[in-house]
Formats: C-alpha cells, sequence, structure tokens
C-alpha cells in the first residue's frame, strides 16, 4: 500500500511542477492564489513544530521539558544563524545536555 | 550552488534517519526521495506514515505542501513553453525551491540572452543527486544509530531552522501561531486529520488578515 501512496503522491507533484508548461492547456491562476500559498510553509511547518512540543488529550497537556529546552534554543540560533545545519546541530546538542 | 546545498544535506540525512525510524524499509525510504522529491513533504509523509494516518490525510498533506510548485511552474512557463515535450517532462521533474531560485535569479541577471533550460538542468540534476547521496547517507545512518539519541527531534528542529526566518510580519506570526494551536488541541480529531485542519486554519487567518490590513 505504501508504494501507492507514494507513487500518487509523487505524481501529484509532478503534474504541479509542470501544470504551467505542460502544454496540454493554458491554466490562469486567481490572483488570490499567490496569497494564500505563501503561508502554506509556515502553516504546515508549524503545525508539525507545535504538536511534536506539546499535545492535548482533551483532558492533560503533555510534554517534554527537555524538548521544549531545545526548540527555545534552537529557535534563538534560528534567528542568529539562519542555518539549518546549526539550528540542528544546537538544537540536540541541547536535548542531550538537558 | 554551494550554499543552496548546504540546506538540502542535512534535510536529506534527516530524511534517511527518520524514514528508518518511522519504520519504512531502506528501499522504500531511498525510493521516495526520486518518486515524491521534495523535502519537507517527504519528511511529513514518513511521520504522518508511522502515525497510522489515514491514506488521503497523508496525500492531501503533500499536496498541500508542494502547492508551491505551480506558483515555481507559472514563473518560469514563459521560459519552458517552446523546449520539447522531452525537456519539459525532465525540467518539471527536477522544478524544486532552490532550482527555481536560482534559475529566477540568473534570469533577472541575464535575461534570456542565455537560455535557462540548461542552468535549470544542471542545478535540478546537482540538488537531485546531492538528495539521493544524504538519503542514502541518512538511512545507513539511521540503522546504526541508537534510538536514545532521540534523532527524530531532528524533524522539529529542522523545521524550526526554515520557518522562524519567515516570521518577519505580523500575518505570518499570527497564521503560524494559529495552526500551532489547532495542532495541539487537535490530536483528537480522527483520521490525524488535525494537521489538515491546523494548515488550512493557519493559511486562511493569514491570507485574510493580510487582505484586510493591506487594503485598508
Amino acid at each position: 500500500m505504501i508504494w501507492l501512496v507514494m507513487i500518487l503522491t509523487g505524481l501529484i507533484n509532478f503534474i504541479f511542477r509542470i501544470s504551467m508548461f505542460s502544454g496540454f492547456r493554458n491554466i490562469h491562476l486567481p490572483p488570490s492564489f499567490h496569497r494564500y500559498v505563501s503561508y502554506v510553509p509556515s502553516s504546515v511547518l508549524s503545525a508539525i513544530i507545535a504538536s511534536s512540543l506539546v499535545t492535548y488529550n482533551g483532558h492533560e497537556f503533555s510534554y517534554d521539558v527537555e524538548k521544549l529546552a531545545a526548540a527555545f534554543i534552537a529557535v534563538a540560533c534560528a534567528l542568529i544563524t539562519k542555518s539549518v545545519s546549526a539550528t540542528l546541530i544546537v538544537g540536540l546538542i541541547t536535548l542531550w545536555l538537558v | 550552488m554551494l550554499p543552496f546545498l548546504l540546506g538540502v544535506v542535512p534535510f536529506g540525512l534527516v530524511f534517511g534517519v527518520l524514514g528508518i525510524s518511522s519504520g519504512l524499509t531502506e528501499t522504500e525510504t531511498i525510493l521516495m526521495s526520486s518518486i515524491v522529491f521534495a523535502g519537507a513533504s517527504q519528511v511529513v509523509f514518513a511521520q504522518l506514515w508511522a502515525a497510522g494516518s489515514a491514506y488521503f490525510v497523508i496525500g492531501s498533506s503533500v499536496a498541500l505542501i508542494n502547492l508551491r510548485h505551480v506558483l515555481y511552474s507559472a514563473s518560469v512557463a514563459e521560459y519552458l513553453k517552446k523546449l520539447s515535450f522531452k525537456w519539459r517532462i525532465i525540467l518539471g521533474y527536477l522544478l524544486t525551491d532552490e532550482t527555481f531560485a536560482v534559475s529566477i535569479k540568473r534570469l533577472s541577471a541575464h535575461g534570456e540572452s542565455k537560455p535557462v533550460h540548461f542552468f535549470m538542468l544542471g542545478s535540478g540534476l546537482t540538488l537531485w543527486l546531492a538528495w539521493q547521496i544524504s538519503t542514502i547517507v541518512g538511512v545507513i545512518a539511521g540503522s546504526i544509530i541508537p534510538e536514545n539519541w532521540e534523532l527524530a527531534f531532528a524533524i522539529p528542529l529542522t523545521f524550526i531552522a526554515v520557518v522562524v526566518p519567515m516570521l518577519k510580519n505580523a500575518p505570518t506570526i499570527i497564521c503560524a501561531l494559529t495552526s500551532g494551536l489547532i495542532a495541539v488541541f487537535g490530536q483528537s480529531l480522527p483520521w490525524k486529520t488535525w494537521i489538515i485542519v491546523a494548515a488550512l486554519g493557519g493559511i486562511l487567518i493569514g491570507a485574510l488578515i493580510e487582505k484586510w490590513t493591506s487594503s485598508k
């Protein structure tokens, strides 16, 4: 089953990428499309970050203080360095040390 | 060329490690990097797969994350429309954030005086190769590194590194906060749909706030 899901999502990706120069059809994007799409990365990634730090099951919150600390340091590191590698390394080291 | 690989290689490593720890086989993880070939969405795919999410949730999350490629496709379309079908298929497959960024930069510097498709092919193939190699190295590392190193936490860390520099204006910050809050409180939604609900909630809020503030 994973192969089917993988191939289908790969196909969707390919169709998106070639969509505007496929030569089959001229598609016109609505002007607001750009505005909505520009919020996709920050929205999706924030959802994943938040859910990996804190979750609420209807009765109580569950979280790890170590992970919260590491995430906090990583945010600071990302602000200062803007580097993926540096943020990743500093965040992991914080998690191991705390 | 080099700086753009610096962002890709750690991501590929993280994906390789995560693929294995999510329960995908080595073959599945490695081939996903050529079949799906889109960084953040592969990571999300593996994570949702490991969590036992419904297939439509996985598919629509990946599609949503990659919707931006339609915009890239539109921006380069006028330079590629005249190419043969074979060329367009290859360049379509290779179109990524990084390849798009360097190609647009070059187009704005040189215009069409130098054909951009060779440049796209070269940068696209370099990136593709770096992505495949770093995935394979990640897969090898993933099967060696002990679990108590908590490398799965590399995902949120990598995403923090990507998102934090984006938070430069009020609509984007509110979008991120909204989506984050929905993700935290929506965990008990059926079929793990929290990811879609959170993503759409954040996108809607961000876009609407941008519209309201800019029309004043």
